[in-house]
């Protein structure tokens, strides 16, 4: 095995019953120092992947991999030097912070010395130095939000697994963890990170993996994806009347039109495949000479949305 | 890599860590106290009333045996508190996210969390038998202390662990911390007893599988009731529980649920 390849899932299926496959034949590999974001909407197999990959549950057949060890087989040697922080987790609300995080020094084997160092440390990372001893029960959503983050990282581990990091946070703590993870790629610390929301991810991610349905569609580096998505222009269209499929279908036809998706009722969003700023023009041209009355015509930068959107388009045409 | 010796050997302390983590949890949320405090009380109860209100029992025998028939009631209220929720509470609050995702064999977790809940359930008992014989002593000097009240120890200490072992059951497979606790409470304080009672005075056979007909033991080598090694018997609806049976009935129950819920336990997943 490659001895970069820190996370490795290799045809991961995890079926619930005989009818829900949440996750799909997954395979993928994620190197040494990588910050791989995993992207896909609410129910498409995120958690579930990274269930697998702390051992939470089992896959039906595959198999995930961290450093090169079976993390199903061998749990407590695979996931020695991770971290992970799965979905929203409950922190014990009768304990403190000084307490959770000292029992979890012990589980990973830390030193005394080293424990109340981190707690310090960890505490001071993730603004809640002032409540060391305070009881949990009294901590706001975003307080806990904070805590289960350090406790993921308390051990300076080199492996960072985050589901969806920065949900419950405010606008000033979803910085701060953005800031936190850039601070890991410094480390060369491998992070693994799943989330509904692109943005955060195209802002901290060398790389993505797209998820759909339980399929993995694509992996791409996010510098690859940028200049992909420079060569597409999105332009998002209002129409005075609903949009018939017959109104759809004439705008489909519309020479340069990568995608059409519809937005709402009367509302569609527009992907061409090339950046000439003429051809935005010869659109809506072509548009209301197909006799539909155009409201409003915003041509817009694409995004890893937008990307996202149109991998999605093409996966549900293929289908 | 490790030897299979290391590997037991942290194995254990996993074990031993999820067992003070437990007790915290335990001292925490003043179960220890309430507990500890019952221990203490209810015993005393006995001793403060006949001495102000009416006059103590004449034989040591006697006092012992009214003081330790409540000593169930206080397994059953400690044993719920203690492992009602020691499973199901990982699973219902979503601690397990954090718990069952470190570098830990869940097998481990689940070890550390039944001696957990036993513990404190032990060391209740205890502390109610030391009470008792500390009265005993009081009233009726060191000679009041029988042989038959280290056998009612010894025999509230094995049906504890039955006791936990059912709770602990309950909390590895249901969804809900109260549903697990309750049903252990109930289980054990009215269903089983209910149960057993049916079986004796309607059915009119005996029900020594049942667990709470053999903690009749407990109070039963006080009064002559068990003829010890004597075997099942007496008349229709007036059955009392062997020694031997009884001992053998309660480690049953307490190495097959104790297995049966690390199993369950451990195939549980955070879904």
């Amino acid at each position: 095995m490659d001895d970069d390849c820190i996370i490795r899932t290799e045809n991961l299926v995890k079926k619930f019953g005989e009818d829900v496959t949440a996750v799909d034949n997954v395979s993928f590999e994620i190197e040494r120092g990588e910050v791989v974001g995993y992207l896909g909407p609410n129910g498409a197999g995120k958690t579930t992947t990274i269930k697998i990959l702390t051992n939470l549950i089992e896959p039906t057949s595959g198999r995930a991999c961290i450093n090169g060890i079976d993390v199903n087989r061998y749990p407590k040697e695979a996931l020695k030097d991770v971290g992970s922080l799965i979905g929203v987790p409950g922190v014990y609300g009768y304990l403190t912070p000084d307490e959770i995080l000292t029992y979890f020094g012990k589980v990973y084997r830390m030193s005394k010395e080293k424990i109340e160092r981190r707690i310090e440390d960890v505490l001071e990372l993730v603004n809640l130095s002032d409540w060391r001893y305070s009881k949990i029960e009294s901590f706001s959503t975003g307080m806990e939000r904070r805590l289960a983050i350090g406790k993921s990282i308390f051990h300076e581990p080199s492996i960072l697994i985050l589901d969806e990091p920065v949900l419950g946070l405010d606008p000033e703590g979803i910085r701060e963890i953005r800031e936190l993870i850039k601070s890991f790629q410094k480390k060369d610390v491998t992070v693994f990170l799943s989330s509904h929301l692109l943005d955060e991810v195209s802002k901290v991610c060398d790389s993505v993996i797209f998820l759909y349905d339980g399929e993995m569609i694509e992996r791409d580096s996010v510098e690859r994806i940028d200049q992909i998505m420079k060569q597409y222009r999105v332009i998002e269209v209002e129409f005075l009347d609903n949009l018939t499929e017959s109104d759809l279908q004439k705008v489909r036809k519309i020479p340069v039109i990568d995608e059409v998706t519809k937005i709402n009722q009367n509302k569609i969003r527009i992907i061409k495949n090339e950046g000439n700023p003429a051809s935005t023009a010869e659109i809506l041209k072509k548009v209301i000479d197909e006799g539909l009355d155009v409201i409003s015509y915003s041509p817009k930068k694409s995004d890893l949305e937008d990307f996202y959107v149109s991998l999605v388009g093409k996966k549900g045409d293929a289908r | 890599m490790k030897s299979i010796k290391e590997d037991i050997l942290e194995d254990m302390k996993n074990t031993c860590l999820t067992v003070s983590f437990e007790l915290k949890k335990h001292f925490r949320m003043k179960r220890m106290v309430i507990s500890f405090a019952l221990a203490i009380g209810l015993p005393l109860i006995f001793y403060i009333v006949p001495r102000i209100w009416a006059s103590f029992p004449e034989t040591a025998e006697e006092f012992a045996n009214l003081n330790l028939s409540f000593v169930n009631l206080l397994i059953i209220i400690s044993g719920s508190l203690f492992a009602g929720d020691a499973v199901v509470g990982e699973f219902e609050e979503k601690t397990g996210l954090l718990l069952f995702s470190t570098p830990q064999r869940h097998t481990t977790i689940f070890i550390g969390k039944y001696i957990g809940a036993l513990l404190p359930t032990l060391t209740v008992v205890t502390i109610y038998y030391l009470t008792t014989s500390l009265e005993i002593i009081g009233i009726y000097g060191t000679e009041g202390i029988s042989l038959e009240f280290f056998k009612s120890f010894f025999i509230a200490l094995v049906y504890t662990s039955s006791a936990v072992s059912l709770i602990f059951f309950f909390s590895s497979i249901l969804k809900r911390k109260i549903t697990s606790t309750l049903l252990g409470f109930f289980s054990l304080m009215m269903i089983l007893p209910i149960v057993s009672s049916v079986l004796q005075f309607l059915v009119e056979v005996e029900p020594w599988y049942i667990l709470t007909y053999t903690e009749g033991l407990i109070t039963g080598v006080f009064v002559g009731a068990t003829p010890i090694g004597g075997g099942p018997g007496g008349q229709p609806g007036q059955f009392s529980p062997d020694f031997y049976q009884g001992i053998t009935i309660m480690v049953v129950y307490t190495v097959v649920l104790f297995f049966l819920s690390v199993f369950i336990s451990n195939r549980r997943r955070m879904e």
